[in-house]
């Protein structure tokens, strides 16, 4: 009886199996592996990596990253802006291309960037990321001559804002604000008395008409001047866009790829368990599987069977392992501990086990690919428990005969050396790391113990400064050199973690961030890898390769090292023989 | 039906309002700070740095809008460090607080919106539940028609019953997730048998008949089905097989062999009645899990539903939804309950009088 | 007395056996000449298959040695599915049998205790203080109360008073039963890191409502019963009617259900450990090397291994509450 039942079901299942992979193959789509649900598009919010992605598709921006090219190259702009520096303000100039449309027909205008630049500071609204990321820009001066010039005033000065001036989407004031209610106020006004304006009618009904459209699940509500609409979205299953048939850029046959389109139709699917999407890649389900696990990846290449359904790519990415040291901790106070404990990572070991070989170490925050800028004077880290020892004897650390270490702290209380080393749960290689440094550390007779944390507690003891040592991902990038997130003490409390900051280090983080010559700056990164070495904060463990599979059938991938690691706009499919 | 009903409904809602209360004080005072700025702090070298006062700026703005900067409750405990001998512990806020406004607002109707995406709560678990319940209704009616077969085949065929139950532990043994990946590494896999779709659900084609949809839904329903009535079955058939044997060996059923009846109906219309008894509260206590979906299933097969709603909600503690779904679980266990009683009342008359 | 079938006598004695040796191995675990620590890595031979190579059962993805996790899981085994099991065992027998014993009608405090633990309790409730004072409060307090029942002569003008105890028990079980056991492990791992002592009192926690559930119904059953009738028409005090007469009756139940549910237990942490949370990272588990088998589920010797001690035990503890010497048939 069961046997007939399976037997039945065996053959339900392949009549319908027949049927629906018959047509899947008249769907052009190009099927792209999520880990998770962007959950919303509100492109004020766009709370993850998959959310900013789908903005892109449906929205243009000033300013975009060129894969290709490794750099920002204008988007809806014409030219990159032209930069006046005044003595606290900085000046920029930039006008749009004549050739973008909403799509309505309508030109893009600078009273558009107007109001993208109100509505990111529209009080009522949930503007608090914007607010923090773009609170630099103090005021947009509109051209009275030409509707598509306009400048930027920002406070204070850096190379940056060349790029972060023009790096948010923009918003068509046309749809939510028809009749103009937010041109009378003023940016600065926008900004300054949050509590006040709210009582003000105009900005209320705008606010309630913005809450009103739900743009969080239904961006068609914001048509954006990107290449893509939203098709459709089973949160939890899959996002589906679809190619406008007509986009502005069309006409421009420009060889920059933020301006090209390919694919008609993009579906990502969101496959949340890593053996699962692994299996749909390979049934033919999933056609582009980006930072797969290293273990897969290395076995599906050298699996031969594969070789004609599948094409592998590794690049090198800015994304690094870190591991960091809390130096407000008493027992991490002191550089020379904290060189003793860098000392304890097998880092060729852990890049083998964890990665299988496609990482590569570096001796400072610095990409070793980056040319002249990589300081490569400085000695890899090595692992070597003998002169692990020897600094921590220098450090004062005495061991103890029943197997610890102590020392007597500057106050007068004994110290002891056991440690915690937190991190995010999840990723295996955060545990890996975590076992092999506790077995080091055993070694010698210190304890450190891994402690796992969920995601939002991790932030939180972060945050508060509750952890010893912690691992981390940190992501760079080819653009901008700015420590001062992570590594200045004016971000203690906010982004550094660590609580290490000389004044020292902030005067040359700053002097990084505002040089503009390359020289010179190449010059002051390769000061400031050193002075990092002999600090020690943090210590890059290595940088990922970044790891991409994907079917055959598709071409130009444009694997790259940013995020997310490919451009779907440009993936074609191979012409079918 | 009516003396019996409304008594526990009138003991049932105040029993709800009290499980919930406790949970969202709890689930409040246990986690201070909300999820929703982490972006803007991820570590990433370049960008611009947001000053600590800036965070903390958009971190109370965001709270406010959140309406997370009102007292929790009526009263709060009063600052602790107090110099006088003796002190009121607590401090009165008046009506002005979370807990207020969360419960006039539940009486309301409304379930607030969801601290990611500013959903309506009640928008997200239907959604969940449409896609939870079609699995877990199925694998439901699944477990119990397969497990009455199964008995009824175990107490006619008796040679079959050491490999049967043996089996069954075996497969009681193995936690869900080994059987799921089990059944997705046989049945979805290119290198041994892809019957079945590995993940997802169905997606909804308009240029299909219903009854096309609705078997292309069931095919992808097939793998997360079977692995969760192979998961359940073992405790249910063990418990109905045993309690069948014992009334299988009672006096009535051996008058009723004596009477000359086949033993096929001794089974069915004598011993497998009574031997149900016990397993009616068992069942009543799978409906809230129909509910509560199968994090699990729903993790490894990629599909939408209460399970990954509710363990994504507590991850990064968006309350509204956590707490909307718990009160839909809540009612459904507190509805079942009364289910369950009514149907042993039904099945038992005895029983009534201590009702 | 009916004589024991040998294929029941030899199950048993197999189970003993193997629940002996889990408990040997976990015992002895530091002193068994194992080639690879449990918790150390072995960074250059992840995933290695077993019978092949110096790693008998072989490695899991993070490159720890399986035998060694087997060897020291047992050890968490026994720390953590055992005391849990048994705390909940504990705490379900006590509560659901008072709640079936007494129901919300039967145990009455007299008037004055009563009023005494109400007035303590409402001072309490809205007082607060520095430590040594307030207790000497509570005290003048806990006097002036005592003097005050004894004027009023309370104990006698005023019935004892019926303490709800049945609803106070069921209302308890509602609201643990009303969240799911995973979201309530999962939620309280958001909560506190992951440790030991956590992962016992969470199991516990959640799992003693079963055993309180079972134990509550028993007792009704047993309260009405004769001979408890008559016992308590001998006037037996109550201690010894619960404890010399209803408990042996309990008993029966409790010594089917516990080993029972040391099995749901450790199902329980497997599932805790697959979903990431749970144990502390250096404490080998057979939950947690089964649950490695996601990283890379071609590694059947993850799966195998583990899930056998787990199904050995399982029908081990199953096995035991059926003791073939029946005695108690």
């Amino acid at each position: 009886m069961k046997q007939r039942l399976f037997g039945f079901l065996v053959v339900v299942g392949s009549a319908l199996g027949a049927c629906s992979s018959h047509q899947q193959d008249s769907a052009p789509a190009i099927r792209i592996r999520w880990e998770r649900d962007p959950e919303n598009l509100n492109p004020l919010i766009l709370p993850n990596e998959n959310s900013l992605e789908a903005a892109n598709l449906l929205y243009s921006s000033l300013l975009a990253v060129d894969p290709g090219k490794q750099q920002f190259v204008p988007s809806l702009a014409e030219a990159l802006p032209t930069v006046e520096q005044t003595d606290s303000l900085t000046l920029l100039t930039y006008r749009i291309r004549a050739a973008a449309v909403w799509d309505n027909g309508r030109p893009v205008l600078a009273r558009d960037v107007a109001f993208t630049l109100k509505v990111m500071n529209c009080p009522g609204l949930p503007i608090e990321t914007n607010q923090a990321q773009w609170g630099f820009i103090r005021d947009i001066r509109l051209d009275p001559a030409d509707p598509r010039r306009f400048t930027l005033v920002c406070a204070g000065r850096s190379p940056e804002y060349r790029w972060s001036s023009g790096d948010y989407i923009i918003l068509p004031e046309y749809p939510l604000d028809p009749q103009g209610q937010l041109r009378p106020f003023s940016l600065a006004a926008l900004r300054a008395d949050t509590a006040g304006n709210q009582r003000n009618p105009a900005i209320s009904a705008f606010v309630g008409r913005y809450t009103q459209a739900q743009l969080d699940h239904h961006p068609e509500r914001l048509p954006g001047s990107g290449p893509y609409t939203l098709e459709a979205w089973a949160p939890g299953q899959y996002v589906t866009f679809k190619r406008k048939p007509k986009w502005w850029a069309d006409t421009l046959h420009s060889d920059l790829l933020p301006l090209q389109a390919r694919p008609l139709t993009l579906d990502y699917q969101i496959i949340p368990d890593e053996a699962t999407a692994v299996l749909a890649l390979r049934r033919g389900d999933v056609d582009v599987y980006p930072m797969m696990p290293a273990k897969e990846f290395q076995r599906l290449r050298r699996d031969s069977g594969n070789k004609s359904s599948l094409q592998f790519h590794t690049t090198e990415s800015y994304k690094m392992i870190t591991a960091c040291f809390n130096t407000r901790y008493a027992a991490l106070q002191d550089r020379l501990t904290r060189q003793a404990l860098s000392h304890l990572f097998d880092i060729p070991a852990l890049i083998q086990a964890t990665q299988l070989g496609m990482a590569y170490p570096s001796v400072g925050l610095i990409n070793p690919t980056a040319g002249h800028l990589y300081n490569d004077s400085l000695a890899l880290p090595t692992y070597d428990l003998v002169k692990a020892t020897a600094l921590l004897k220098k450090a004062g650390w005495q061991r103890k005969p029943t197997g610890g270490w102590a020392r007597r702290g500057v106050d007068g209380t004994t110290q002891q050396l056991t440690l915690t080393l937190s991190y995010r749960t999840g990723d295996p290689a955060f545990e890996t790391i975590a076992l092999q440094l506790r077995a080091a550390a055993g070694r010698l007779g210190i304890v450190i113990r891994p402690q796992p944390l969920e995601a939002s507690l991790f932030w939180e003891k972060l945050r508060s400064g509750s952890v010893q040592m912690y691992l981390f991902t940190v992501t760079g990038n080819p653009f901008v050199y700015n420590f001062a997130p992570i590594l200045h003490s004016k971000s203690i409390g906010a982004g550094n973690f660590t609580g290490f900051g000389t004044p020292t280090s902030d005067r040359l983080i700053e002097a990084i961030a505002a040089e503009e010559q390359e020289g010179h700056q190449a010059e002051l990164l390769r000061r400031f890898q050193r002075l990092m070495h002999e600090e020690k904060p943090l210590t890059v463990l290595f940088f990922l390769r970044s790891r991409l599979a994907a079917s055959s059938r598709l071409t130009t991938l444009q694997v790259t090292s940013l995020r997310p690691g490919y451009t779907a706009t440009a993936i074609q499919t191979k012409a079918v023989k | 039906m009516r003396r019996f009903l409304f008594p526990r409904l009138a003991r049932t809602l105040p029993a709800a309002w009290g499980i919930l209360s406790v949970i969202f004080l709890l689930s409040r005072a246990l986690s201070s700070a909300p999820e929703g700025l982490t972006n803007i702090q991820g570590a990433s070298i370049g960008g611009h740095a947001a000053t600590p006062d800036q965070i903390r700026a958009a971190e109370r703005l965001l709270r406010k809008r959140r309406g997370l900067d009102l007292p929790l409750f009526y009263i709060t405990p009063a600052a602790t460090a107090t110099k006088q001998a003796l002190a009121w512990r607590w401090h009165w806020h008046g009506t002005h607080n979370q807990y207020h406004t969360w419960l006039y607002s539940l009486l309301h109707g409304d379930l607030g919106r969801s601290f990611r995406d500013e959903q309506s709560v009640s928008m997200v678990v239907l959604r969940a539940l449409a896609s939870t319940l079609p699995l877990t209704c199925s694998a439901f009616v699944g477990i119990v028609i397969v497990s009455y077969w199964l008995t009824l085949l175990l107490a006619r065929h008796r040679w079959l019953r050491p490999a049967v139950l043996a089996g069954l532990t075996v497969l009681h043994a193995l936690p869900l997730f080994v059987v799921a990946f089990f059944l997705l590494l046989l049945l979805a896999n290119p290198d041994v048998l892809a019957l079945f779709p590995a993940y997802g659900l169905n997606r909804p084609e308009s240029d299909t008949s219903w009854g096309e949809q609705l078997i292309s839904s069931a095919y992808y329903l097939v793998l997360p089905l079977l692995s969760l009535v192979l998961v359940s079955l073992p405790s249910l058939v063990v418990q109905v097989d045993s309690a069948l044997q014992h009334e299988l060996k009672a006096n009535y059923s051996l008058t009723a062999r004596a009477k000359g009846l086949p033993e096929r109906l001794v089974i069915r219309r004598h011993a497998l009645r009574n031997a149900l008894l016990p397993a009616i509260s068992y069942v009543a206590d799978l409906l809230p899990a129909l509910v509560a979906g199968a994090i699990v299933v729903e993790l490894i097969f990629a599909m939408p539903g209460m399970g990954r709603l509710l363990a994504e909600a507590a991850a990064s503690r968006d309350f509204p939804v956590l707490l909307g779904a718990i009160s839909v679980i809540v009612l459904a266990r507190l509805l079942a309950q009364i289910v369950a009683d009514w149907l042993q009342v039904w099945a038992n008359p005895r029983i009534e009088a201590q009702a | 007395m009916k004589q024991p079938r040998p294929t029941e006598l030899w199950a048993w004695w197999l189970a003993v056996a193997w629940l002996a040796l889990v408990v040997l191995v976990a015992l002895c675990a530091d002193f068994l000449p194992l080639s690879y620590p449990a918790a150390t890595p072995d960074l250059y031979a992840i995933t290695q298959p077993p019978f092949a190579g110096p790693h008998w059962l072989g490695t899991d993805p993070l490159g720890r040695d399986v035998l060694a996790g087997l060897i020291f899981g047992a050890r968490t085994a026994c720390l953590v599915s055992a005391p849990a099991g048994l705390a909940a065992a504990v705490i379900g027998t006590i509560l659901g049998s008072a709640a079936g014993y007494w129901g919300n009608q039967r145990l009455k405090l007299p008037a004055g205790l009563a009023f005494l633990l109400v007035g303590l309790l409402l001072f309490w409730g809205c007082f607060t203080g520095p430590g040594p004072w307030f207790l000497s409060w509570l005290v003048v307090v806990g006097l002036a109360l005592v003097a005050a029942a004894r004027l009023m002569r309370l104990s006698e003008r005023v019935a004892p008073q019926p303490l709800p105890l049945d609803t106070i028990v069921l209302s308890l079980l509602a609201l643990l039963t009303s969240v799911p056991q995973l979201v309530l492990a999962l939620a309280i791992a958001a909560v506190w890191p992951p440790s030991l002592s956590t992962l016992v009192a969470v199991l516990t926690f959640t799992y003693w409502p079963v055993t309180a559930q079972l134990v509550r119904a028993d007792m009704r059953r047993i309260r009405q019963l004769p001979y408890m009738e008559a016992a308590r028409a001998i006037g037996l005090p109550t201690w010894q009617i619960m404890g010399r007469h209803a408990f042996p009756l309990l008993w029966k139940t409790i010594r089917v259900t516990l080993p029972l549910s040391l099995a749901t237990l450790i199902g329980l942490e497997t599932t805790v450990s697959f979903l990431g949370v749970g144990l502390p990272l250096e404490t080998a588990s057979w939950g947690r090397t089964l649950a490695t088998a996601r990283l890379d589920f071609t590694a059947w010797w993850l799966i195998v291994f583990p899930a056998c001690a787990i199904l050995l035990t399982t029908l081990a503890l199953r096995q035991l509450p059926f003791y073939p010497f029946g005695k108690s048939s």
